[in-house]
């Protein structure tokens, strides 16, 4: 059970170790920092400045709509003074004394000191001119108005204000006239509309705005003052169809209306809404710019700090995954040790018996005559080859019963770096043979073990072995020792070609050899494999950074 | 070499039939039995010298034979000859005093030197023993021992 289950953890170890499960893991852990940092971020400004955006345009609305009232209220108190001068002066004179010319210039003179003025004009009941002051003497004196519209108009009312027209003057002016309280003659007089158009040129609509005055039919009454003689016909529209005291938006400007003459015309301030939102753009692009730039950092930040945490995972898994195959090696090893033990004893039998009876062939031929027995020779022969393979098979199962030694093993002080100099020893003539060099790195202070000496032995000797048969003809064993947190470390590094990933992996398991066939039983590495781990140490094999394979002893130090 | 009575004890007869054949080649005479019910009841009869034991056997195993014999007969040498290699059986079998374990498959040659071997060291321990006695003045179990 135990078994089972480590396999099936170690599968999604396994797993996880192609690299892509961790970088997949990186990018959701980003993707996550982002979502609950970036976002909101972006959100908070995002809305921020949607706002901010549309209380500074109600701001520059209100601005401008009092700017329009204030200037109605101008240009309605400049109508209504030049009304009231001029229905004075039809109080203060009779048509009599204003019918004569000289009077009428006296009065043109005292009321024109603005020079708002341009002509003033005495008309009896009938429309006939009967006085006039002013340039246009020649066109107008003898000018009879008794079938102008205005002239209708200001006998019924009593007033009248025109649109701005051109007519026989061919320039922009309009007429503001009046009865005398009977209404029996009228006092006319031309006013220079120049004055709207300063007063509007003044007013502070920033660049792209327009300010003019328009009469009920959407025309023009003072210049645009960005020079169109007409509204568009959309403009227009939209004018004619408002409320003519608001504030309209489109999608480029604010309109703020305001109804002035009595209503007759509409003064428009128009504001250039990108115009007026300069301000705000550069303040939103510079807050875009401090977002983004937190935002980089956060990413930066997150990218950081999750590498560094996922490659802290990664590593534990790994640690995880090398102790469970450790874990599934040593299990191995206590399977094969079992199978070991009963699958040899009963080859061990027939052995027995194949050896016996081949030599007991072999003391019968003794009694044989050879000269009579054709095959002599070769029955000999063939009798000593099975004896020598019965041995060859006995040797492998007794090697195979490595696997199954108890625990109950010999405990006794030892120096691992004598232990070593001892064992290689014993292979020094077959080094030199090859012309192999060993070098000793001992750590002087190293501890002892208590252990098995035999056992360990065997597994040097194992080691050892494996080193010169990997590097074959000319190199180096370098074996070191050291103390390393309460455990005692010993090194055999080889010149080797070092371990293929696959020996790697196969390494420790039982048959596994690279030697060729007869050469080796794969059973050494096994063997020793299981000796560690009986004796409460391990055995780990690897690659040096130089290449060659490195195999590293682990014990407990006493 | 004549003189010394040998019992092979193994489940496995042909074996024991060609050994007991070969040890005869060598003037080695010697006994056998297939299991240990047998081995038992022929040492009681007979009270062999020298004993090759198998430890795996159906019925009283190897073991249990070798505690026995080595109880009540103390003078006998068992020499194990198993193809059960396990440490632990090997350090029991030592434990109660054999005089050698040997592995299958083993070679006669060498079956043959510790059986010699093993009666070398029987005489040997019979004689001190037979001194140790004789000094102790125990003259009847001397001469008892020397006799056997």
């Amino acid at each position: 059970m135990k078994m089972c289950s480590g396999t099936v953890s170690l599968k999604a170890l396994e797993m996880k170790s192609s690299g892509s499960y961790y970088a997949w893991q990186k990018q959701l852990f980003v993707l996550v920092v982002i979502v609950v940092s970036v976002v909101p971020l972006v959100i908070i400004s995002w809305t921020a400045s949607h706002y901010y955006k549309k209380s500074w345009l109600q701001k520059t609305a209100l601005e401008l709509s009092g700017l329009a009232g204030s200037r109605k209220e101008i240009i309605d108190l400049f109508l209504k003074n030049q009304e009231n001068l001029l229905s004075g002066f039809t109080n203060l004179y009779s048509l009599e004394y204003l019918s004569v010319q000289g009077n009428l210039e006296k009065l043109f003179g005292a009321m024109n000191k603005s020079g708002v003025i341009v002509d003033l004009g005495v008309i009896d009941r009938r429309g006939r001119h009967l006085a006039y002051v002013g340039p246009y003497k020649s066109q107008l004196a003898d000018k009879n108005y008794a079938g102008a519209e205005w002239f209708a108009e200001v006998m019924q009312g009593g007033r009248y204000v025109s649109d701005v027209f051109r007519g026989y003057r061919n320039e922009p002016h309009f007429i503001a006239a009046v009865t005398d309280p009977a209404r029996t003659w009228i006092l006319r007089a031309t006013i220079n509309s120049e004055f709207f158009h300063s007063l509007l040129a003044s007013a502070e609509v920033g660049p792209g705005g327009d300010a003019y005055i328009i009469n009920r039919a959407g025309e023009l009454q003072t210049p645009s003052l960005l020079g169109g003689k007409a509204l568009s016909a959309e403009e227009l529209a939209m004018l004619i169809s408002s409320d003519r005291a608001s504030v309209r938006f489109t999608d480029n400007y604010i309109y703020a209306m305001a109804p002035i003459n009595r209503g007759d015309w509409t003064l428009v301030l128009k504001t250039d809404i990108n115009t007026s939102l300069a301000e705000f753009y550069t303040a939103r692009k510079r807050d875009m710019l401090i977002i983004a730039g937190a935002s980089l950092i956060i990413l930066i930040v997150a990218t950081l700090l999750v590498r560094s945490m996922v490659n802290k995972i990664e590593e534990a898994d790994k640690k995880r995954m090398a102790m469970n195959n450790r874990m599934r090696q040593v299990e191995k090893m206590a399977l094969v040790g079992r199978l070991a033990a009963s699958v040899a004893h009963e080859i061990n039998n027939p052995l027995q018996i194949i050896t016996t009876q081949a030599g007991w062939i072999d003391e019968l031929l003794d009694d044989e005559d050879d000269k009579r027995l054709k095959n002599y020779d070769e029955y000999r022969d063939s009798i000593n080859k099975i004896r020598g393979n019965v041995k060859r098979a006995g040797e492998i199962t007794h090697r195979l019963l490595g696997f199954s030694r108890s625990n109950g093993y010999e405990r006794k002080e030892i120096d691992l770096n004598r232990l070593i100099e001892d064992t290689a020893s014993l292979l020094a003539n077959e080094a030199k043979a090859h012309r192999i060099t060993l070098r000793y790195f001992f750590e002087q202070g190293l501890m002892h073990v208590i252990t098995d000496a035999a056992q360990l032995q065997q597994v040097f000797l194992n080691i050892l072995n494996n080193a010169i048969d990997a590097i074959g003809q000319d190199g180096v064993i370098d074996i070191s020792t050291r103390n390393n947190d309460g455990h005692v470390i010993a090194e055999f590094a080889d010149s080797g070609p070092g371990l293929s990933p696959d020996s790697i992996k196969k390494l420790f398991d039982p048959f596994y050899t690279t030697k060729s066939p007869g050469k080796g039983t794969g059973l050494g590495l096994s063997i020793s494999f299981s000796i560690m781990q009986r004796l409460g140490g391990d055995l780990k094999a690897g690659n040096g950074k130089e290449g060659g394979s490195i195999f590293t002893v682990m014990l407990p130090a006493h | 070499m004549d003189d010394i009575k040998i019992l092979l004890v193994d489940d496995e007869e042909d074996f024991i039939r060609t050994l007991s054949e070969r040890l005869e080649m060598r003037d080695l005479k010697s006994n056998t039995a297939f299991d240990g019910e047998q081995a038992i009841s022929i040492v009681n009869d007979q009270e062999p010298d020298i004993m090759i034991l198998d430890l795996k056997m159906p019925g009283i195993n190897g073991m249990e034979v070798l505690r026995r014999v080595r109880k009540s007969y103390p003078n006998i040498q068992v020499i194990i000859q198993t193809g059960h290699g396990n440490d632990l059986d090997e350090s029991e079998a030592r434990q109660l005093g054999v005089f050698d374990y040997l592995k299958k498959p083993v070679d006669v040659e060498l079956l043959v030197e510790r059986i010699k071997a093993a009666a070398k060291a029987m005489k040997l321990k019979d004689s001190m023993a037979a001194a140790a006695f004789a000094e102790a003045g125990e003259h009847e179990t001397a001469r008892k021992m020397m006799k056997g």
